[in-house]
């Protein structure tokens, strides 16, 4: 029986279509995918994201423990801040990519839902010997997403003026409609936008009246679907897809959300950092690629150059705003039959198997769309 | 979707949700205004060769969403002699006009009339929905 989000029968009304999605039963879209992601492109669009998980971290050695699970540093995260990370295996693998937000006394990791088994097993096995609180309250919150270029103005209206909203990658207490929330500046779109944290209660008031008060901003709920089709645009990672237990940050092309000067030892610190340094060769190599036809290429096709399979799709789809099919491939490297990884692997034409025939694609830059959000700063 | 869409006369629907319509010499076969909701926003449509040979339940084109690729199939056998080459470059009239100017295929068929049966009236095909 799948889990139902405190929003579904608002969802219903709405005339949401529902599928399956991590043991939920989720909005996948309420008019047409493509309306809804360019709504999000264009205005302001409403996700209810409350299938992911928040984990809450605190004690003692909180800093201490979270600096032994993810290449990030933890360390320089300042109270209301927030960074992108992933928690990695002993081999550098990763167990899933989350956010970490420092709150006054605690943090908060906001993690996919998919995975909060895994990674509550993995932080609890890593605990030992740390004097550390892990609390599991994914079932007491709702997620809502606010994103486009809208959302600021659109949050100012609903209560949190502009000068008092977080930055990027920050996060802030507020009340939003006299409603308590965390409004977190980040999202899974690459635009501009909100995460507002609420508990369950409030959040199908706050549903209906974000998406009353949005009208003038043309807002429109949002289903998985889009929410797909705009994270790929942007070139984020979907774990599951791009992202695995076998993929170590580096060879995901997320070295960047790796200190490089961290001092404190953490799981897969060797492999990471030794890819990062050379010292260890990566297995595979996270590319962008876009179709010369006009046939999307999916999740788990096939990559071809010169006749010698090289790697496989990993995520892929039509861009709404590119009217273009792309997608994100990991090319095997170091083997016999990989590409040259020392020319430089953009604008080299690959073919992929589609249905039994090869198709050309174009191995080209990430992000696919330029993201509207400023840089991510610790 | 619209909620004008006008149902032709005389199909036929597969559990699969193509429609079939027989005509003087050829059938037309299409998906069901059902089907086509279920998809969303079509991207893609990949048509079969002019002069293929397909039997009753075989996968004949693709259809691509947004989301995933889907196959389709012969509601009966027969013989591809015609196909909707506008949806190549236009392929959002499936989501638009799935009986009229959506429709994949037209086939030529020996067996229409024993590859029709268990094949269901649009009304009672909808009824088999709901």
């Amino acid at each position: 029986m799948d889990k139902k989000t405190f929003l579904l029968e608002e969802q219903i009304k709405l005339g949401a279509k529902l599928v399956p999605f991590a043991g939920w039963l989720m909005p996948v879209s309420y008019t047409s995918i493509i309306e809804e992601h360019n709504a999000v492109r264009k205005n302001v669009g409403l996700f209810d994201v409350s299938h992911m998980g928040e984990v809450f971290v605190s004690g003692k050695d909180a800093l201490c423990f979270l600096q032994k699970l993810v290449p990030q540093d933890v360390s320089k995260l300042a109270v209301n801040k927030a960074v992108y990370c992933q928690l990695t295996n002993k081999k550098g693998g990763v167990i899933d990519d989350l956010i970490i937000y420092k709150l006054e006394d605690k943090y908060l990791l906001i993690v996919n839902a998919s995975r909060i088994d895994e990674d509550l097993n993995w932080m609890v096995r890593n605990s030992l010997g740390f004097d550390v609180n892990i609390v599991n309250d994914s079932h007491n919150y709702s997620l809502l997403a606010i994103q486009g270029p809208m959302a600021s103005d659109l949050v100012d209206k609903l209560g949190i003026k502009k000068e008092n909203q977080p930055s990027y990658f920050s996060i802030k207490r507020g009340e939003i409609l006299n409603i308590n929330v965390l409004a977190a500046r980040t999202g899974y779109t690459g635009e501009d936008g909100f995460e507002i944290l609420v508990k369950n209660a409030y959040s199908a008031f706050l549903w209906d009246k974000i998406l009353e008060e949005g009208k003038e901003f043309n807002i429109m709920p949002i289903g998985l679907g889009a929410r797909d089709t705009l994270r790929l645009e942007a070139a984020l990672h979907l774990y599951g897809n791009d992202l695995n237990e076998d993929i170590t940050p580096v060879e995901a092309g997320l070295s960047w959300s790796v200190a490089k000067n961290k001092t404190a030892d953490y799981n897969g610190k060797e492999v990471i950092m030794g890819q990062i340094n050379g010292n260890i060769s990566k297995h595979k190599k996270l590319v962008g690629f876009e179709m010369l036809d006009k046939i999307p290429a999916r999740h788990g096709y096939e990559i071809y150059f010169e006749n010698r399979k090289i790697g496989v799709v990993t995520s892929g789809g039509p861009s709404p705003v590119l009217k273009k099919n792309i997608g994100l491939a990991y090319l095997d490297v170091n083997n016999e039959t990989s590409l040259n990884t020392s020319i430089k692997t953009i604008d080299t034409i690959v073919q992929i198997m589609i249905r039994n025939k090869l198709y050309d694609a174009k191995i080209v830059k990430r992000p696919f769309v330029e993201k509207k959000c400023k840089k991510e700063n610790v | 979707m619209n909620d004008e869409i006008k149902i032709p006369e005389g199909i036929l629907c597969s559990n699969t949700h193509e429609w079939i319509l027989e005509g003087k010499d050829t059938c037309t076969i299409g998906l069901t205004d059902y089907a086509v909701e279920q998809l969303g926003d079509v991207v893609f449509v990949e048509l079969p060769e002019i002069g293929s040979e397909f039997n009753k339940n075989e996968p004949f084109a693709t259809i691509e969403s947004v989301k995933a690729a889907s196959e389709i199939y012969m509601p009966v056998s027969g013989k591809i002699v015609e196909i909707n080459e506008e949806l190549i470059n236009a392929p959002e009239i499936i989501n638009n006009d799935p009986y009229e100017k959506g429709w994949l295929v037209k086939i030529t068929s020996e067996t229409v009339q024993e590859d029709s049966v268990g094949l269901l009236e649009y009304e009672d095909y909808k009824e088999e929905l709901d």
